[in-house]
Formats: structure tokens, C-alpha cells, sequence
């Protein structure tokens, strides 16, 4: 134990028993510190890929990185952290995703749109006038979510379709939507996504519709500027909104900023580079495997995606008592290869010299950092998954001099966790956010209450809701302590089948039994919530799901 | 013995065809049908670069060649279908009645498996075409069977004229019904094309003046709005893009004829046309093609007046036919759809295989490239075990630009470029359990309940 900061620190972090503390969220906790100054003393510091600091110390100002290195004078009026067996990393920044933006509910349209070959402008998915900071928010459950895992930072584009609207780069924290924005209309975000049910409805007249407004532009730009230059005599030139939002992208000065996340998307984007011309930028890269050179050539700013395929899909597990034969194996070869492809990408496009960052876009917080682990079992060098997360897009986004490493002068946005961040144990503990201190709370997982426990035994009438009919059964399950048995009965399965693999955890209740749903068979696997007489949930047969519910038969 | 090597095969990564020699072959000793210059037995065809440079007997094969026996085998220039919706991702832009600004060579997709089952019926260049749910559809293209490739525009055949699809009848006029659009009736869809050529007439001439005007000195001025829509269709009536129509009844084809030449369009290929027999010398007269189904009809209450005599009444009134196949299922016997015409309106083995090479080339224009087997040309063949208008016959290799893209003796199992690693493995599902009734007892469990 480090005896030094005994004799430095005047305050110690105790400091949020005393001073008063805002609750964010339940597991979290922003300090609104008496002081605006941090000093994170004894730290093992990770300033950069391939730059470490054994142990060192960091002092934070106003928001700002003021000071880092092995022997720093922490200023009388720091408030201290302890960081001694702590590592300290510079915030992660996402390179592209929604985070902050409340996702908007799917419309239900039911009438047929009239007219479906002339929408208006926001139904074909053509925004891009629009801007995050109209959208964004500090309070969405997503910014916390990200931020927990070391994420500081994002670049962060509206939803929509087509052409969504700008990008821009924002900070993880702050009190309102404004303070979030670092870095405005850093992109035009662009997606191969057609309109829903009028026009483009297809990949094919995105493309269209894109070129068409694209070489639009390109004549009301020069117009505009001729009729600047002088306008008596012309036209008046017409506005058009969404001509203009295009103008700073015609002119190179702004790059299109496309999801591409398939090898065809990936090719067709960079065809449309290479026909107009524009800047630009890809993110959630997923089958690039065999792009590499072409990326390459044009000269392309790549985002990865951290979303990566599961190991293990469960719709295979269909029968797994049989030894499957040369078919499925070979089959599961083939795909298990590529499940490898996908995971070894970001390895495949390091040996190959091609630089890029990692974007995030449509997976939960959750699974990033597992996802990141099998990436570098797969290959990938932790600097290197390091420089993807921090010093690349810092640098893509024009920000290499404010953020992507923990450097006197850059906006003090770090995390601190208790082991290397790509160790399976790390779990961190400590976010700053442009100088604003969140601390990081253990998550509760909720243990099933054991006082609450779902009565089972009994008969119950099961019906389950298929696209062919309906499965009409008696259900009568006997309970001997522990032990919990049944049997199924009914018009399709006149005999009583007895049901397999039961289990039962709080009110979840799951077995699975040989029945016939319409005209097939197979092993159906029930999975339902118990609540008092009745039970809903879900039918399994194959890869299908059904719903699925029951009622208690009383017992007279 | 067979187990381990079907095994075998079916577990190594099929060996991509890009990774052979490029297009240097010499396929040896068989029957060649050139299909334009006779047929030949016991001769050789040889490849270089992926060009036919020499066909005769007994030719040396430079080294660094691939040699392909095809002693006891028929080889016949590679298949051309003239209707096929294979290899693209999107085939009808529906929202519209006219669309021509959208392409399907927009968004070509190599990794379609449906292109090496055609190339396993021996078809090497497929014309991937537009729906025909707008009267005036997008524009299609020509794409080479080049399977293996992972770039869209490696499939694209490079250099060849542009094509368009348009509509007439009852599947543009189905849409408009349902949108509450014009066209909902066949008069409407006569006026909807005519009003676009219309429209497109007087776009051409707003921007050839204002392109004149530009050229003056001094001259500031607005350019008129740019259309890439009326683009399109400028470019049609300036005779720059070929126009695949679909249609089937022999009043319509004469409607858009006569639109046609009010507009002065002259390039005209008809699709389907099932009833192509009554207007034979009409289409002759006009110059219009056709490319028609051998005996595909009554689908529909349009396609009901129909005959399998179809391409042979065309043929000999001097309407240049070709076969095609409008169907994933279809294009992989597409031989045994020409040798039809032998027995309804006996045309001759020329003749026949004439109707899925050298005329569907002639109709994509691309008929000084490929569509026949003669020095020059692109190595496009396909080789079958029997002659391919023979009932028994099967293709064992099909080759595009002199490189091997399907073999049946060797290929592996699964030919699949990628994987899609979420979705479930395509097995075939067995039923274990015996149904306790019989078969033509089956749905009627309920019943048995009733009579409880």
C-alpha cells in the first residue's frame, strides 16, 4: 500500500458520503464534486496503444487532461482517487451507432399509402436536413449502457431509412442534448434501406433515387453560386432543403457515412463512390473479408462491427441424442467456418495493413465485450483492438487533438477498471466524461424470490396457437417432492404422451413432449410463465415458435 | 468406398474457379455443334485467354493449357436466356407505373446459387430483367454465369447494349388497380407509355436548347430540371436501349407497335408473346423479336389462346424466336425446352438450338460475342453427355470464358460463396412417427371426434 498518498491527497474520494450526491441511475453515481479537479494517483495507465505508464498519475481540471506522468504534482484542491492496483484507459468511442436517440416506434401502417409513387420526402426515408442534436439525449438508457463499459464518446446518426440525416461526434454525459455534441454534422449518414411501401421500395431505387438527387445537387449548388455571384437578369433559383443539406457533400467537405455491413453493400457503396465521387466512410463492417483491397482503393474510413454471429445457434440443437450424420456435418463445417470469418475479420484486416475503427449499432452494450475477447483469441493484438476503439476514429473524426488518449491538453474523458480492460474478470470501476466523475456500481441480478413458488401440479387445459390450427391438450402434472412429472393428452394425442425434461426455476415452467402440431410431428418444447390458474408463453417445434397458454382445470 | 469420397467432397471448400488458369483450355474430341457453321464430329476447340481462337481436328495444345475430354461428348455454344430474374437482389420497383431510372444492374448478386444451377443447365449468360408489374419498368442487364466471383460487377458483361423492360396487360394493370393508379386498364397503359414518351420528348428538347444556349458566350441561365426518369426515357426514344416487353395477346403487341412508331422506336423484343402465332407477319413487318415460353400457358385468363407450335409459326414467318425460360426451375433444361419445337413445327437441329444461342444474342445484341461457336468469339460452351435436344441427354460441364464453372464430376456438394452464419442449417425434415391413419385419411382428426 502506497503510503505517498496519505501525505498528498488532502481530500480523499469519501468525499460523496459528505458533499451531495446526484443519483443518475440506480447503478450509478454522478459526484457533483465540490471541486473540479480529479487527481488518479498509483494508476496503471494506458496513455495509448503501446503507451504505458507502470504507474502514474493523472490529473483532471475543468474538463481537461492537465497533467499526466509517473511523478505529477497533485494540486492541493484535487479531489483524490486511489488507483493503486487500478488501470486507466482513455474512453472508447463508438464509430457509429444511435446511442442517446429513443428509438422510435415501429407505425403500424394499416392503409395502403395513396399515391405510393410520390411520398413525401420523410415517409421515402429522405431527411438529410436532419440533425442528432434534435433527437439526442443525455438521459436515454442507452448513453448510461455504453458508458459503463468504457465508452465515452460516439458518433451518433438519426434514425431513418434511405438518408436518415448528419452525424455527429458526441460525448457520453452531460445535462442537455446541446452540451452532448462535440463535433456537429461530421457525416451524412447513408443506408441501402428502402422506404416501407412507397417510393424506393427497393435496394435498386435507393440507388436510383440517391443518383438522382445527387447529380441534382450538384446543378443547384453551381446555379446557387452563379446566381450569388450575380443575380440580375436569372431565376431565381428555387430552395429545396433537402438539395442543400447534400451541397457541403458534393463540394467534398463533408463525407457520406454509409452502414454497410454485407459484402454486397459493401461493393455497391464503394460503386457509388467511385460513379459520384463523394467521401467516404463505412461502419459496421461485417463480410469484408475479401474487400480489403478495394477498400483500399477507395480510400475508405472502416468501423468493424462489434456485433459478431453466436458460437452456437440454438435452432441447431434440434436432436441432439442422434449422431448427426455427413450432411449436417458437413454443413455445420461450413457454417461454423464462417462464424470464423466473421470473428477473425478484424484480425484478418490487421495483418493486411488496413486500419479501422469499431462501431456498435445495433447489439446491446452487453455483449461488446465478449465480442471484443473472441475477436483477439481470433487474432486481433489487444493495441490494436485498443487503437480501433480510441486513437482511429479519434483520428477519422478529425479529433486526434482532443481525443483517443489520455494526453496533457485532451478532453479528459477515461475509464478506470480493476484489471486490464480485455481481461474476462475486468470490471470497471470509475468513468469520467469530459471531467464529470460517474462511478460504476455492481448490477444486481434479480434472484428468483424463493418464498414465491408457482403451483404447478395439477390439470391444466393447454391450447397453442399455430399458422395451422390449434393444439388442444390436457396437461396433468403430479409433483412428488422435488420431482415434477405429467402427461399430455388429447384429440392428437389420444394416448397420453409423458413430458421430458421438465423444469421449473420461480414461475418459469418449461418440458418439452412428442406431439403433432397441423400436420407435422416432432418434439415440441413448451416455455411458460405461471402465474396463479393460468400460464402463458411460447410453443417450440423446430425453429418455430407458437403461442402458447394454459388454464387451471378446477378441481371439483 | 463411395461414403468416404462422397464425404470427402462434401467437406472440402469448393475450389472457386477464379484460381484456375484464366480461359486457356482444349476441349477435345467431340461433337461440335457451332450452330451457325454445321456440326462437327471428333473435333477439337481451343482457348486461349478465354477467346475460341482455333476449332479443327487434332490441335496441339500449347502448354499451360487445361485439357478438357470430350470424346463420346456434344459441345454446343453456352446457353442464352433471354428472361431471367436470376442474380439480381430486387426485381420490381412496384411503387410506380413508370420507373425506367432504376436498374436491376444496380444490384447484381454473384452469390446466388440459382446461377450455378443454370450453369448446370448449361446456361452461361442470363438476361436479368426488371418485373413486369410497371408498365414502364426499370432497366436490366446482361450478366455472364461467371460463378465464384464475389464482385457484382465481375458478372456484368461489359460493353453490350442497354435493355429495358416494359409491361402490357394484366400485371401492370393489377398494380394500378390496387394503388389507385393509373394504369387500370390495357387502354390506360397505352396512354401511361404514350404520355412518358411524350413527357421525355419535351424534356430531350428543353436540355438540347438549353445545352445550345450554353454554348454561346455569356449565356447565364437556368438549366432546366434534371429527371433522371425522363433521362431514361430520352434515351429510349433516341434508340440507345432495347425494349423487352412483356406481353401476351396479339392485340397489345399491336397497340405498342403502333406507339412505337408514332415515337419512332425501333428496337423491340417481345417476351412471352404466347399468341405471337396470330400476328406473325406483323411482328416480321415491324422488326420486332420474340422471346417465348416452348409450352407454358393458361397461368393466366391473358395466356389462355396458346400453342406449343408457338416458336415454330414465328420462326417461319420470319420473326426472329428465341426460348426462354422466365423461371429459377426452368433455366436448368432450357435444352430440352428447344428440342420441343422438333416435334411442334419440326424445326430443324440448327433451328432448334438456334432458338436458345444465336438468337437470344441477337436480341441482347450481343451476337458478335458469343451465342455461337466459331473463332473469335468468347469461350462460352457447354458440354452434354448426349446431344442436347435429346430427351436422355445431361450436362456434365459448362464453361464461361474459357474457365470450368461447372462440373459435374467434380464440383463439391455445396457450392454456396458464403455462409449466413444465423441462419439455421437447411436440413430436410423426416418424420419419425408414423401417422396411425392412413394417408388419405390425413386433416381429419376432428372427424373421429365426432363420431365419438
Amino acid at each position: 500500500m502506497n503510503n505517498r498518498c496519505f501525505l498528498l491527497a488532502p481530500v480523499v474520494l469519501w468525499l460523496w458520503l459528505v458533499a451531495p450526491v446526484e443519483i443518475y441511475a440506480q447503478d450509478e453515481t454522478v459526484l457533483k464534486a465540490v471541486s473540479q479537479t480529479y487527481a488518479i494517483t498509483n494508476a496503471a495507465i494506458v496513455q495509448a496503444p503501446g503507451r504505458k505508464i507502470a504507474r502514474g498519475t493523472i490529473i483532471i481540471r475543468n474538463g481537461l487532461i492537465h497533467d499526466v506522468g509517473e511523478s505529477v504534482v497533485v494540486p492541493r484542491d484535487a479531489l483524490v482517487i486511489n488507483a493503486d492496483n487500478l488501470y486507466v484507459y482513455p474512453g472508447f468511442i463508438n464509430g457509429l451507432s444511435h446511442i442517446g436517440i429513443a428509438k422510435p416506434r415501429d407505425e403500424q401502417h394499416r392503409e395502403r399509402p395513396k399515391d405510393p409513387g410520390n411520398p413525401l420526402p420523410e415517409k421515402a426515408g429522405i431527411t438529410p436536413q436532419r440533425n442528432v442534436v434534435d433527437f439526442i439525449s443525455p438521459d436515454e438508457s442507452s448513453v448510461e449502457a455504453w458508458r459503463r463499459i468504457g465508452f465515452t464518446a460516439a458518433h451518433v446518426v438519426p434514425y431513418g431509412k434511405m438518408l436518415p440525416g448528419n452525424g455527429s461526434v458526441v460525448l457520453l454525459g452531460g445535462l442537455s442534448p446541446e452540451s452532448m455534441i462535440l463535433k456537429d454534422k461530421l457525416s451524412l449518414y447513408a443506408e441501402l434501406t428502402p422506404a416501407d411501401r412507397v417510393y424506393p421500395s427497393t435496394t435498386m431505387g435507393v440507388i436510383a433515387q440517391w443518383r438522382g438527387l445527387y447529380q441534382q445537387a450538384v446543378l443547384a449548388q453551381q446555379y446557387n453560386l452563379l446566381y450569388a455571384a450575380n443575380p440580375k437578369g436569372i431565376e431565381r433559383p428555387v430552395r429545396n432543403e433537402v438539395l442543400e443539406s447534400l451541397y457541403p457533400v458534393v463540394s467534398r467537405r463533408q463525407p457520406v457515412f454509409y452502414k454497410a455491413e454485407t459484402v454486397l453493400q459493401l461493393q455497391r457503396v464503394m460503386a457509388l463512390q467511385k460513379e459520384l465521387g463523394f467521401s467516404l466512410m463505412v461502419g459496421e463492417v461485417k463480410e469484408g473479408w475479401d474487400l480489403i483491397e478495394k477498400i483500399k482503393a477507395a480510400g475508405a474510413d472502416v468501423f468493424i462491427s462489434l456485433e459478431l454471429p453466436e458460437e452456437k445457434n440454438k435452432a441447431d440443437n434440434r436432436d441432439t441424442t442422434r449422431q448427426p450424420d455427413l450432411e449436417t456435418q458437413a454443413l455445420q463445417k461450413r457454417k461454423d467456418d464462417f462464424i470464423a470469418q466473421h470473428v477473425g475479420l478484424a484480425a484478418k484486416y490487421q495483418n493486411a495493413g488496413l486500419k479501422f475503427g469499431f462501431s456498435g449499432i445495433a447489439l446491446k452494450a452487453f455483449d461488446v465485450r465478449k465480442n471484443l475477447r473472441r475477436m483477439i483469441i481470433a487474432g486481433l493484438t489487444e493495441d490494436n483492438a485498443l487503437a480501433a476503439l480510441t486513437t482511429y476514429p479519434a483520428e477519422s473524426f478529425g479529433l486526434s487533438n482532443r481525443l483517443g488518449s489520455i494526453d496533457k491538453g485532451k478532453i479528459a474523458s477515461i475509464f478506470i477498471c480493476d484489471k486490464p480492460y480485455f481481461d474476462e474478470q475486468s470490471v470497471l470501476r470509475y468513468v469520467f466524461v469530459e471531467g464529470v466523475l460517474y462511478k460504476i456500481d455492481e448490477k444486481e441480478t434479480p434472484k428468483p424470490d424463493p418464498n414465491v413458488k408457482a403451483v404447478v401440479e395439477g390439470e391444466w387445459n393447454m391450447l397453442i396457437q399455430t399458422t395451422e390450427g390449434k393444439l388442444d391438450a390436457v396437461l396433468t402434472v403430479v409433483r412428488e417432492g422435488d420431482q415434477i412429472t405429467g402427461t399430455i393428452s388429447g384429440t392428437q394425442t389420444p394416448q397420453p404422451v409423458s413430458i421430458e425434461n421438465v423444469g421449473l426455476e420461480g414461475t418459469m415452467f418449461k418440458f418439452s413432449f412428442q406431439g403433432m402440431v397441423g400436420q407435422r410431428s416432432g418434439k415440441i418444447e413448451i416455455n411458460v410463465k405461471i402465474a396463479g390458474d393460468n400460464f402463458k408463453g411460447s410453443a417450440f417445434l423446430g425453429t418455430e415458435s407458437f403461442p402458447a397458454e394454459g388454464k387451471k382445470i378446477p378441481k371439483f | 468406398m463411395n461414403k468416404v469420397l462422397t464425404f470427402f467432397f462434401a467437406i472440402i471448400v469448393p475450389a472457386l474457379a477464379a484460381q484456375e488458369k484464366p480461359g486457356n483450355l482444349l476441349v477435345k474430341n467431340g461433337t461440335v455443334l457451332t450452330v451457325t457453321k454445321g456440326r462437327l464430329e471428333h473435333t477439337d476447340v481451343l482457348v486461349r485467354e478465354g477467346m475460341i481462337v482455333q476449332i479443327g481436328e487434332n490441335i496441339t495444345a500449347p502448354s499451360g493449357s487445361k485439357i478438357v475430354d470430350a470424346t463420346g461428348l456434344y459441345v454446343m455454344p453456352g446457353i442464352i436466356d433471354a428472361h431471367s430474374h436470376l442474380g439480381i437482389s430486387d426485381i420490381n420497383e412496384y411503387t410506380a407505373a413508370i420507373t425506367p431510372e432504376v436498374s436491376v444492374g444496380d444490384v447484381i448478386n454473384p452469390l446466388d446459387i440459382s446461377i450455378y444451377r443454370a450453369l448446370a443447365g448449361g446456361v452461361t449468360i442470363s438476361h436479368a430483367m426488371h418485373g413486369s408489374g410497371n408498365a414502364i419498368g426499370g432497366q436490366c442487364v446482361v450478366i455472364k454465369h461467371r460463378y465464384g466471383e464475389v464482385d457484382p460487377a465481375a458478372l456484368k458483361m461489359q460493353g453490350v447494349p442497354r435493355t429495358i423492360k416494359f409491361a402490357l396487360g394484366e400485371n401492370p394493370t393489377t398494380h394500378g388497380r390496387r394503388d389507385g393508379q393509373q394504369p387500370q386498364s390495357r387502354m390506360g397503359v397505352e396512354f401511361v407509355i404514350r404520355e412518358a414518351f411524350a413527357e421525355a420528348r419535351q424534356y430531350q428538347e428543353k436540355w438540347d436548347h438549353y445545352n445550345a444556349q450554353k454554348k454561346q458566350k455569356g449565356f447565364r441561365g437556368a438549366p432546366p430540371e434534371f429527371s433522371p426518369r425522363l433521362q431514361v426515357l430520352a434515351d429510349v426514344l433516341r434508340g440507345d436501349i432495347i425494349v423487352h416487353c412483356h406481353a401476351y395477346r396479339a392485340d397489345e403487341t399491336i397497340m405498342l407497335m403502333n406507339v412505337f412508331r408514332d415515337f419512332g422506336i425501333k428496337k423491340l423484343v417481345f417476351q412471352h408473346v404466347n399468341e405471337g402465332f396470330k400476328v406473325a407477319p406483323e411482328l416480321a413487318a415491324f422488326g420486332a423479336m420474340a422471346s417465348v415460353f416452348s409450352d407454358w400457358w393458361a397461368y393466366k385468363l391473358e395466356v389462355y389462346y396458346s400453342t406449343a407450335y408457338n416458336a415454330a409459326i414465328l420462326t417461319r414467318n420470319g420473326v426472329l424466336t428465341s426460348i426462354n425460360s422466365d423461371s429459377g426451375e426452368q433455366i436448368r433444361h432450357l435444352y430440352h425446352q428447344a428440342s420441343k419445337t422438333q416435334k411442334y413445327g419440326n424445326l430443324s437441329e440448327d433451328e432448334a438450338l438456334a432458338l436458345i444461342t444465336i438468337n437470344p444474342a441477337k436480341q441482347l445484341g450481343i451476337d458478335r460475342r458469343v451465342g455461337s461457336i466459331e473463332t473469335g468469339k468468347e469461350a462460352d460452351l457447354a458440354i452434354f453427355r448426349e446431344h442436347p435436344l435429346s430427351v436422355y441427354t445431361i450436362p456434365v460441364m459448362t464453361i464461361v470464358d474459357g474457365i470450368i464453372r461447372f462440373d459435374r464430376d467434380h464440383d463439391a456438394d455445396d457450392m454456396r460463396i458464403y455462409v449466413d452464419p444465423d441462419r439455421a442449417l437447411d436440413l430436410p425434415v423426416i418424420h419419425r412417427q408414423a401417422f396411425e391413419e392412413d394417408n388419405c385419411m390425413q386433416g381429419t382428426a376432428d372427424f373421429y371426434d365426432m363420431l365419438k
